[in-house]
């Protein structure tokens, strides 16, 4: 008898609502009130709750897909994309072996990790510089 | 061992790790951590510019599982920022320096680092016959352990061992394993236990240390409560089927394939404190309960003594009266029950029967 004979089902427990997805949206929504009425932003660590596969399908559907998509390669593969909902981002991070390693709903205008930090800027524009002039 | 004078972020540049894998590393532990939602990017800032401090890893009365956990961890990327983050100058295990050179190590950082340097401790530690059952250069651990803790800012106790005597400190106790703790009562002391720990909870710990300059908070039995302040049970996923009374009732029933809750099996989730539902290991890719095995409960205290892993909670085993019941009637009906239990196993395995949780236990 060979292993795909075992009719052993690893992880079922994601078939199922448990209410957790609901909560979510709700915080959600009271964040995103937040951000409009005193601009204060927000995050939801999805990672750290005990929701089922059955849970982040609804969750998705509800919050839906907007306009903007984004792929880095920052240590593995991250996805960041803005719902239906303006200042409701989604982000998804992998590791270097493809593991889901985080999973935010992070509620501002720009996700924090996507705006170029000013010494990095500082870096660039002094090498830009070199380059520019090496071409003159 | 790195120059200890460079910045973080500097030496990560040098291994091509940018700025934001640098946010996304702080982003996740914060989350982890449980702190809040700004705690990262202030954590990246933090971290970035941190001195690294010097550390000193001692091994005593242990398997060096928990070196093994954090070196071998599977994302060396999270995980393995622990040897970015500390400049370490003494780790038995890692350092290339041996004998007396290892010594002479030793001794300069403590005295280099008097009182700065954070002391880790991995294993129990001996104190029968005055700590001789375990010794290192000739010194025994208990010795070792008073002298380095004087100079240190803080003791982080790294596994059950360290923490709460674990394995060595199991009955009938013959080395008189103690844990840090046990021992040394003016330092603050930080335990992580687990056998091992998780990974990603030393990590954490320093990266708490090097942020805000003090240690996590910490619940009363030391461990941060950050990684440790629920139980298994709340945060098992498996944890709505406890709550419909959705139980596995052997490990091969319709139960243990639909993936329901594994309370009946001996399960201990809901009386240990531990991150593996969230963390989980080996990268995140499972964890004991979602491989289809309860939970040992070996971040708690004596666990190895907290009776059979396989009766559940509700019926709690005893496992000195179970032995002296079996000495009380006699060693040759031991033998013989033992016996015939191993046939009954047999004779299931050859008709492939449903083996039972009382055949597991005999």
């Amino acid at each position: 008898m060979g292993l795909e004979d075992i009719s052993v089902v690893a992880s079922s427990g994601g078939e199922q609502l448990t209410g957790n997805a609901s909560a979510v949206l709700n915080e959600v929504a009271a964040m995103l009130a937040a951000l409009a009425e005193r601009g204060e932003s927000g995050i939801v660590d999805l990672g750290g709750l005990p929701m089922s596969s059955a849970d982040k399908a609804w969750l998705t559907e509800k919050l839906g897909q907007g306009e903007i998509e984004m792929s880095l390669d920052i240590g593995g593969p991250s996805k960041i994309r803005e719902t239906a909902f303006h200042g409701v981002w989604w982000l998804v991070h992998h590791n270097d072996k493809g593991v889901l390693t985080g999973e935010f709903i992070e509620v501002t205008r720009v996700p924090e990790l996507v705006s170029s930090h000013i010494d990095d800027i500082r870096r660039a524009a002094v090498n830009l510089g070199f380059l520019a002039n090496d071409n003159h | 061992m790195r120059d200890k004078e460079g910045v973080l972020l500097a030496g990560l540049a040098e291994h091509g790790v940018s700025r934001r894998t640098f946010m996304k590393f702080c982003t996740t532990l914060a989350s982890l951590m449980a702190l809040p939602a700004a705690s990262g990017v202030a954590m990246a800032e933090a971290l970035a510019t941190a001195r690294r401090p010097s550390v000193i890893w001692l091994h005593f009365q242990e398997c060096t599982g928990c070196t093994e956990s954090i070196t071998r961890s599977h994302s060396p990327t999270i995980e393995g920022l622990i040897f970015d983050l500390i400049s370490l100058d003494y780790q038995e295990t890692l350092m290339a320096a041996a004998g007396h050179q290892a010594e002479e190590a030793l001794h300069k950082a403590m005295k280099d680092n008097e009182g700065k340097y954070l002391l880790i401790v991995e294993g129990s530690i001996a104190q029968g016959l005055n700590g001789a059952y375990s010794t290192v250069a000739g010194r025994s651990n208990l010795d070792t352990l008073k002298e380095v803790a004087k100079g240190a800012a803080a003791i982080v106790a790294v596994g059950s061992c360290a923490s709460y005597g674990g394995i060595p400190k199991a009955n009938p106790n013959p080395t008189s394993a103690a844990s840090v703790s046990d021992i040394i009562k003016d330092k603050p002391i930080v335990n992580i236990p687990g056998c091992p720990p998780i990974p990603v909870v030393m990590t954490g710990v320093m990266a708490h240390f090097l942020t805000f300059g003090s240690l996590p908070e910490l619940d009363k039995l030391g461990r941060p409560k950050a990684f440790y302040g629920e139980t298994i049970h709340d945060r098992c996923y498996r944890r709505a089927f406890y709550d419909q009374g959705k139980f596995a009732k052997t490990f091969d029933d319709e139960g243990a394939r639909n993936g329901w809750c594994l309370f009946e099996l001996g399960c201990k989730g809901p009386v240990t404190y531990n991150a593996c539902a969230t963390t989980k290991w080996n990268g995140g890719t499972s964890w004991p309960v979602e491989s289809g095995h309860g939970c040992l409960g070996c971040s708690e205290p004596d666990f190895w003594d907290a009776g059979s892993f396989y009766k559940a909670l509700s019926m709690p085993a005893n496992p000195l009266k179970v032995a002296s019941g079996v000495a009380a009637v006699g060693a040759a009906v031991g033998v013989a029950v033992s016996l015939a239990n191993r046939a009954k196993k047999g004779a299931a395995k050859a008709a492939h029967e449903t083996t039972t949780l009382p055949d597991l236990e005999k």
